[in-house]
């Protein structure tokens, strides 16, 4: 570097007083930890809300008839009153590169009853075997199993039993308006009850073979009202949606492939703002840091004042005093990022892989209904750790700014001459 | 409120022959809107009464027809029974005071219709199970004025306008009734919602004097945002002030077929 001496002054006078040097480093590398943890666990409960809010019910994917969304009326199946080929539609969705897993679904309103108590709820038919690989519902088992294939099983959530007062092995009645216009209606038995934590669907879920939520409603075999479908990664879902529509285009079936990014808009609304907010905070805390760094360097420069003024007097020009300074503000940042990527990495990757407990801080809740436990999640986001450290050495360049300033202008005369 | 409860109550007899004792049919002039109202759903109740009827369902996706069989008592009780098709002969819903029972024969289970579901469709009709256990009078709910007199369609007809009373119950927001000036049979009925939105129409035909008076025995519910969909129910047998009592309505009278 053409710099000269002047870097090796920057850097030795960082030197001078280590503590001094030391601290403010800290104070930069704490602020360095701040942003990065923060962003870390901003994408953690982003993460978790995209994860519980497509992974317990909805899918990261969907296929649905084109009329069937937002009323989702019985009628209204994939491929219309003919129905379709459902193995067919079901495996040529799995076979997208992004897809993990796909299953037919089957929905009828209807009502639940034991006793004297009747609840009204959503019945979900699916395929036993393929469904649990697509949302996380018949893995929230707390008692008994899931229904089994072909069977008059049926598994409801943890609040619909309490309201019904019944327990595995109990017997509960199903009544469903059917697609003909009938009240279908027929004797099930608990298999099992789930909880996934949200209260709407502990209510008013019940899961049953898709076969025999079928005939119940008068449906026949080859009439669903869904494809779910799990992609590898959730970011993926929407390039996978519109290869796999464009795949069932020559089918002519009319229907829509909708990625969670489109079904629950509200969610993708949230991690573009939580986008925005990261470098708010940037800001925010790179602004407290600025004022710190601009004290410490105008205290060095004004302890240094004497010598800078001597090499004013010995024909150094103001210009190279304002980049002494701004060197030893740069050497001062790059510690600062040393010092926060030695603290901050090792944390991150301890808090990602083992997540601490901050159920004593608070409890499960719901976030644009999406389950968020109380774990301190972090997840890596390295782009924003660079332009954190990016903030991070602009922070203390800016603060140097002024004192590297100030040092130049010293009056040499005046300042050795004890004025 | 003339609503599928309606089928049962106007094949209520009794309190219309104190109606006629006190208001015969040629005062009817004289009458307030108040009046005439409490005389159309007077018309509509009885003591007992047992009935045979089809109910036949129109909608966008599917077209059936019931037969039902039909018993009331007083203003708290009454059963309703299909006897055909095949599929669901011996379902039956049986009202007793507030509360709707359903008895499925297939499963061999009687289930109580939630609060909740009371908006619901009864049987896949468009009457709501609300509409069968409705049993307050409709002077009790409604402020009723007379909102037009005169000749519609060359028939000398009252319309009246019925408002629901603040501290009402009720679903609608308001209700209007066309009642002919020769008989005071009511011709329709018209529902609004609270944003005073046309829901439904129920029009009432074919007057017939059965039992000994004269009743609409056709009626028809017409859903506004769904056109073309339609719940007809023809009366094809009516006798009123029959001998049955309380233990008729019994649940367990319900899952032994009602007799």
């Amino acid at each position: 570097m053409s710099a000269g001496p002047w870097w090796r002054i920057g850097w030795r006078n960082l030197g001078r007083n280590q503590r001094r040097t030391l601290i403010t480093a800290l104070g930069l590398a704490f602020g360095y930890f701040a942003v990065v943890f923060m962003i870390g666990w901003a994408e953690g409960l982003v993460a978790e809300m995209i994860e519980n809010g497509t992974g317990i019910l909805t899918g990261q994917l969907q296929v649905h008839d084109l009329d069937y969304r937002p009323e989702r009326k019985i009628y209204d199946t994939i491929g219309g009153r003919e129905g379709s080929d459902v193995d067919r539609l079901v495996a040529t969705v799995a076979a997208d590169p992004a897809i993990a897993a796909a299953a037919p679904r089957v929905f009828v309103g209807g009502l639940i009853s034991s006793g004297e108590a009747t609840r009204a709820g959503l019945l979900m038919g699916v395929d036993p075997g393929l469904e649990p690989q697509v949302s996380r519902l018949m893995r929230g088992l707390i008692a008994g199993a899931a229904p089994a294939a072909e069977t008059n099983q049926i598994m409801i959530g943890a609040e619909m039993a309490r309201q019904l007062g019944v327990e595995v092995g109990d017997e509960v009645i199903l009544v469903v308006p059917a697609a003909d216009g009938s009240m279908g209606n027929d004797l099930y038995a608990v298999s099992g009850i789930y909880r996934t934590g949200m209260a709407e669907l502990d209510g008013s879920y019940a899961v049953l073979p898709i076969t025999s939520l079928q005939y119940l409603a008068a449906l026949d075999p080859n009439r669903i009202h869904e494809i779910a479908a799990t992609t590898t990664d959730a970011w993926l879902a929407p390039e996978a949606a519109e290869r796999i529509a464009a795949g069932l285009a020559p089918l002519e079936l009319g229907v829509e492939v909708e990625p969670w990014t489109r079904l629950r808009p509200e969610m993708l609304d949230y991690t573009q703002l939580a986008k925005g907010w990261y470098f708010i905070v940037i800001v925010i805390v790179f602004a407290i840091a600025v004022f710190g760094v601009a004290n410490t360097m105008l205290m060095a420069t004004y302890e240094r004042r004497r010598e800078i003024a001597v090499m004013l007097a010995l024909g150094t020009t103001p210009w190279r005093i304002t980049l002494t300074v701004l060197f030893e503000a740069i050497a001062l940042g790059f510690i600062a990022l040393v010092v926060g990527a030695v603290i901050t990495f090792p944390l991150l990757a301890w808090w990602h892989n083992s997540p601490p407990d901050l159920s004593w801080l608070y409890g499960d809740f719901t976030m644009f209904g999406a389950l968020v436990r109380p774990v301190l999640r972090v997840e890596y986001n390295f782009p924003m750790a660079i332009w954190t450290g990016v903030a991070l050495l602009m922070t203390a360049l800016l603060a140097a700014l002024y004192p590297a300033a100030r040092a130049s202008r010293i009056p040499p005369a005046d300042t050795l001459s004890g004025l | 409120m003339s609503t599928f409860f309606g089928v049962t109550r106007m094949i209520r007899t009794g309190t219309l022959l104190l109606a006629l004792l006190f208001l015969p049919s040629g005062a009817a002039a004289q009458e307030t809107a108040r009046d005439l109202i409490d005389r159309v759903d007077r018309l509509l109740r009885g003591q007992s009464s047992h009935a045979v009827a089809t109910m036949e369902v129109v909608t966008e996706n599917w077209e059936r027809s019931m037969s039902l069989e039909l018993w009331s008592l007083g203003t708290d009780y009454s059963l309703i029974r299909i006897t055909a098709p095949k599929k669901e002969e011996g379902t039956a819903t049986l009202m007793a005071d507030d509360e709707i029972w359903n008895y499925l024969p297939r499963v061999d289970r009687t289930i109580k219709i939630p609060a909740s579901m009371m908006m619901g469709a009864w049987m896949g009709s468009h009457f709501t199970n609300d509409d069968l256990v409705k049993e307050s009078q409709l002077i009790d709910d409604y402020d009723i004025e007379f909102s037009y007199e005169g000749a519609r369609d060359g028939v000398e007809v009252w319309e009246l306008a019925l408002t629901p009373k603040a501290e009402a119950a009720v679903v609608w927001g308001h209700i209007e009734y066309q009642v002919r000036k020769s008989d005071t049979m009511p011709t329709w009925a018209r529902y609004y919602d609270e944003d005073g939105t046309l829901v439904r129409t129920m029009t009432f035909s074919d007057f017939q004097t059965m039992g000994g008076r004269l009743v609409p025995m056709a009626m028809d519910m017409h859903p506004e945002d769904k056109p073309g969909e339609r719940t007809s129910v023809r009366y094809t047998e009516l006798e009123f002030d029959i001998d049955i009592d309380e233990s008729f309505f019994s649940l367990r009278a319900l899952r032994s077929g009602g007799r």
